[in-house]
């Protein structure tokens, strides 16, 4: 049996073109880019070898560390919401609603198809103060809060962008998760209930852990895009107020398009893998003592 | 009226067009015997590299090769290329170290100074030795030439606007509450809280775009310290973090702390400020000439055009600045590659030097720093108020960051919503922006 | 936030109870959180797509004027007519499909076929690769452009679609090949094993059962590919200068004037003629995956 799924031209086909588009289009420029850590200038005034100075200049610089906190927290608090309100939703598709989730299903998950420009002009507007006033404030005032200034403070503005994130990405990863749940057979699920395991019982013990792979995997994937959260932020309020909402890519992308520094960019981009490396392996390494316990 | 409009502009153009033909035939024989005016090779087409967000430019350029320079056209025929305005800076330094500059392009401010990447690799045309030789250099208006040069600090860019800012007014609102334009800040000041108290946003504010507000801190600068005061600055003569400097944020945040700006100022964006001074709830905006297009525009301008005024930023009393300084800037830098500059570039410089000043004006009320080479007539009426006022300028000052690079500037932008909100004092707001000044030298 | 919280509640009432004397009675009482919970859901969904479309009748100062839930005045279509006429949004249109349709092809091609190969056949350094694939999911997407317009110039091919379509697979490859291996590993392997009893191969077993089983899977992946490469802006800016060459995201640009302000009218018109025409490619593949999921419940 194992030498049918050990053969080689097999997988020489099935994987071939996937590497080799990925080696030479992906890793070969991220190496050349990750390599420019090392240098200072662009590719128009030339590049000048700094050793680690670009580190130690990352360390010490103050928006730099900033935009870290401000990428670890969004990450966070995004993937935490998102994939418990995509699992929530996706449990609601497969057990309750059933066959007639389709349409459910479709309209929530369209916001994620809208341009993220519009998506924050839409949010800009329910939490707008002043001459035209947003719906969020009406409210507020309604039960005899003053207006709330949100884009003006940091905090603010940051559950603004997670708001906004739940809104257009929960729909995404319920059906992700959803096409997982529908993996597991119906045979499973009814045997486990005549042992009389239901309701919360039978997702804990039952559902949760055999959707455990396609669950991680959208963890990994959550995090890892929310990590690298950039256009939200920045058409919302533009990394602000001041630059204490602007995430590590939106700060790369500022130092290395708009201030060409091309080499520190790379030194932003480099500790941002690498924090993404670090997630990545400690759900890894989370996920696979649970299966082990 | 708007057909009627573009009807007498149809028959217009067509005249022009007509006159043009013939003078660009003349034109481009004796160009030919002067072929030495060229330093480089003609390529295959005058492709030009404009901001996706300014398609006037494009449509301009585009009308007049198929006007005006259509014998330049056959010669060398024009192909646009658009950017987007946020994608700029990287977009040409990718194509400069491709060598593959457009002939014609935008650039990002800093990029273009002789110390700049494109100024210090030889890749910007100077427009003044070429105009020159071209006989044309008289269409380009002194004070537009001017503004170019002290901004990119030699004459790099066309000046296809010439934007002039000021503080919009509501002349309504002003009469009502019997008010006239103020002179000194500290009239204005007092005349704002008079607006204030009658109910209107004293400034309508566009502070999800920051600049709208650095620019008043800019202004205060120099009226208060006179017109050289940010290049003293740039030459480290004099620190941002001086009692003076400090002066004009603290002032600036007073502002905002009286609520002249407005409820929620801060994420107020462009369009919505705009509205909010042309539908009469604020009195005042601080806003360049280009505000034009939104107030010929009828079915934006609800309070009437003959209502809007323009005032000059006032004096700061013992200030070594002068009320008719204006602020005034020509737009995003439209520099040339040397390495394309042949013998037919230099015929469409030509016609474009000849021609673009009277064509903006016509075809879209834009004032550019081109001369009017053609009476135009049928111009509205706040855009020949501008135009006087553009005419009768003495001397023009800068902007706030105008002399700073990409990273101070947006520095400088994105530290104000922080200073007016007094999440950050005046001191340290200033005193952030001039570490940001010093660690670019 | 909350109303999301109590989802869990109707898993928990909705199960067999056995003891209750009128059943149906009780079964309509238990529907009813659930039916309140899907009316809460789709208004939060839904209204705010609403509220755009009204936007995209309404004048620029109706827009900013009016309270932010009114309705428009009229019903007139100059907003559509603007957003039609201002560039070139048929060939903006054109533009995205023909660098969608083939990039989503190739993911997903390439990605199910990888996604096989490393959890289905067995081989001494799949973990290695999947990692290695793993790992193009962390850089941010940005570090590469520069690379790979140097390359792209090089080659002399920027003057066309291709740079685009060539970005985009292999922007959208490690997220398909990565989640596909996920869904190959929570298919039993004893389904692989049984089909290749009479002898058949590895590769032929991809085509008749690898295939056939990832029909929902395919088809997420597509679908969440094509929106990612349809509303991507920042490739298509990175490799186009041609305005005719410019996709429909980019095209979206010109309802921005240079001084930051926005034209909201035509904007929204362009948004909710984008919003119909995806509505169109969802409902099409959505039937697709609901056909594909009956097909499925043989597997067993």
């Amino acid at each position: 049996m194992k030498r049918v799924f050990g053969d080689r031209k097999t997988i020489l086909i099935l994987l071939g073109p996937t590497l080799v588009i990925y080696v030479l289009l992906k890793i070969v420029p991220v190496m050349w880019s990750l390599g420019l850590s090392f240098f200072d200038g662009n590719s128009l005034s030339g590049f000048t070898f700094t050793g680690f100075a670009n580190f130690g200049r990352f360390f010490t610089d103050p928006i730099a560390i900033q935009s870290l906190w401000v990428s670890i927290i969004f990450a966070l608090l995004a993937t935490g919401g998102q994939i418990i309100l995509g699992y929530l939703l996706a449990l609601l598709y497969v057990f309750v609603l059933r066959k007639g989730s389709a349409f459910i299903r479709t309209a929530v998950f369209f916001p994620m198809v809208l341009p993220t420009v519009a998506v924050a002009l839409l949010f800009r507007n329910l939490v707008s103060v002043g001459q035209n006033q947003g719906p969020i404030n009406d409210i507020i005032n309604l039960f005899g809060g003053k207006s709330v200034e949100f884009l003006a403070s940091s905090v603010g503005t940051m559950a603004v962008a997670l708001v906004m994130t739940y809104w257009s990405s929960m729909g995404f990863y319920a059906v992700l998760l959803y096409t997982g749940l529908l993996d597991i057979p119906d045979e499973v699920i009814e045997s486990a209930r005549l042992d009389g395991a239901n309701g919360l019982r039978l997702v804990r013990h039952i559902v949760v852990p055999l959707s455990m792979p396609i669950l991680i995997s959208s963890i990994i994937f959550s995090f890892n895009s929310t990590l690298k959260v950039f256009d939200s932020l920045l058409a919302l309020n533009n990394g602000g107020p001041g630059t204490s909402t602007t995430p590590l890519t939106l700060y790369m992308f500022q130092t290395a398009f708009n201030y060409s520094d091309y080499g520190y960019a790379s030194t932003i981009a480099l500790m941002l893998t690498i924090l993404c490396l670090l997630f990545t392996l400690a759900i890894f390494r989370s996920s696979s003592r649970k299966a082990e316990a | 009226m708007i057909t009627r409009r573009s009807r007498r502009t149809l028959v217009a153009v067509s005249l022009a067009a007509v006159t043009a033909v013939t003078l660009a035939a003349c034109s481009s024989g004796s160009g030919a015997s002067s072929g030495n005016a060229a330093s480089g090779k003609d390529p295959k087409a005058f492709t030009v590299l404009t901001a996706n967000e300014n398609p006037t430019l494009t449509a301009e350029l585009k009308e007049l090769a198929s006007g005006a320079c259509s014998a330049e056209n056959k010669a060398l025929p024009l192909k646009s290329q658009t950017v987007a305005q946020a994608d700029v800076v990287q977009k040409v330094t990718l194509l400069a170290s491709q060598n593959a500059l457009p002939v014609h392009f935008i650039a990002g401010t800093a990029m273009v100074t002789p110390s700049g990447d494109l100024g210090k690799n030889g890749l910007v045309l100077n427009y003044e030795k070429e105009l020159k030789k071209l006989g044309v250099w008289d269409d380009i208006l002194p004070g537009a030439a001017s503004t170019v040069t002290s901004v990119y600090g030699q004459m790099v860019s066309l000046p296809y606007q010439y934007n002039i800012e000021g503080i919009w007014f509501n002349k309504k609102i002003f009469d009502k509450l019997g008010l006239s334009e103020p002179t000194t800040f500290d009239e204005l000041m007092a005349d704002a809280g008079k607006i204030k108290d009658a109910g209107y946003t004293p400034f309508a504010t566009d502070g999800k775009d920051a600049w709208p507000v650095t620019r008043l801190i800019g202004d205060y600068i120099f009226r208060s310290m006179g017109p050289d005061a940010m290049k003293d600055v740039q030459d480290g003569k004099a620190k941002l973090t001086d009692a003076k400097y400090v002066k004009a944020a603290a002032a600036v945040q007073q502002m905002a702390q009286d609520g002249y700006f407005g409820q929620g100022f801060v994420s107020t964006d462009a369009a919505t400020a705009t509205n909010a001074f042309l539908t009469g709830k604020a009195a005042m905006m601080y806003d360049g000439s280009w505000l034009l297009s939104n107030i010929n525009d009828k079915s934006q301008d609800i309070i009437g055009s003959d209502n809007v005024g323009l005032m000059p930023f006032p004096a700061v009393a013992g200030g070594k600045g002068s009320i008719d300084q204006w602020p005034a800037n020509a737009g995003a830098a439209m520099a040339m590659n040397p390495k394309d500059y042949g013998p037919k570039v230099g015929q469409w410089l030509k016609c474009i030097a000849n021609n673009y000043g009277a064509l903006a004006l016509k075809k879209d009320g834009v004032v550019s720093g081109f001369k009017i080479n053609k009476t135009v007539t049928n111009v509205d009426g706040p855009t020949k108020m501008v135009q006087k006022k553009v005419s009768d300028i003495k001397q023009t000052v800068l902007w706030f960051e105008a002399l700073m690079d990409a990273k101070s500037t947006s520095l400088a932008q994105s530290n104000v919503s922080l200073l007016t909100t007094g999440q950050m004092t005046p001191k340290t707001y200033m005193s952030q922006l001039q570490a940001g000044i010093d660690a670019n030298k | 936030m909350t109303t999301m919280k109590t989802m869990a509640e109707p898993i928990l009432t909705s199960t067999p109870s056995g003891r209750a004397r009128s059943r149906r009675a009780l079964r309509i009482v238990r529907r009813i959180p659930v039916w309140i919970i899907v009316a809460v859901l789709l208004i939060v969904v839904l209204y705010p797509q609403f509220w755009m479309i009204m936007g995209s009748f309404k004048t620029q100062t109706e827009f900013l004027s009016n309270p932010t839930w009114s309705l428009p005045q009229h019903w007139d279509l100059s907003n559509y007519i603007d957003a039609l006429t201002r560039g070139n949004v048929a060939v903006n249109y054109r533009n995205s499909i023909l660098v969608t349709i083939p990039a989503v092809c190739l993911i997903v091609l390439f990605g199910v076929a990888a996604g096989y190969a490393l959890e289905v056949m067995i081989w001494r350094g799949r973990n290695s690769v999947l990692l290695l694939i793993l790992a193009g999911i962390m850089v941010p997407g940005q570090m590469i452009l520069v690379p790979l317009f140097t390359f792209y110039f090089k080659i002399g091919i920027t003057d066309s679609l291709w740079p685009m379509i060539i970005t985009y697979t292999v922007d959208g490859l490690p997220l398909a090949t990565f989640l596909m291996a996920a869904y190959f590993r929570s298919v039993p392997r004893e389904v692989f094993e049984a089909s290749t009893m009479d002898g058949a191969g590895a590769l032929r077993s991809f085509f008749t059962i690898g295939l056939p089983l990832m029909r929902n899977a395919i088809l997420t992946i597509a679908l969440v590919e094509f929106f990612s490469v349809w509303n991507d802006l920042l490739v298509a800016l990175t490799f186009t200068t041609d305005p005719s060459l410019a996709t429909i995201q980019v095209g979206l640009l010109s309802l921005n004037d240079q001084y930051g302000s926005t034209q909201y009218g035509p904007l929204f018109a362009a948004v909710s003629i984008n919003i119909v025409a995806l509505l169109i490619v969802f409902v099409f593949l959505n039937k697709k995956i609901m056909s594909g999921l009956a097909a499925g419940s043989l597997k067993g």
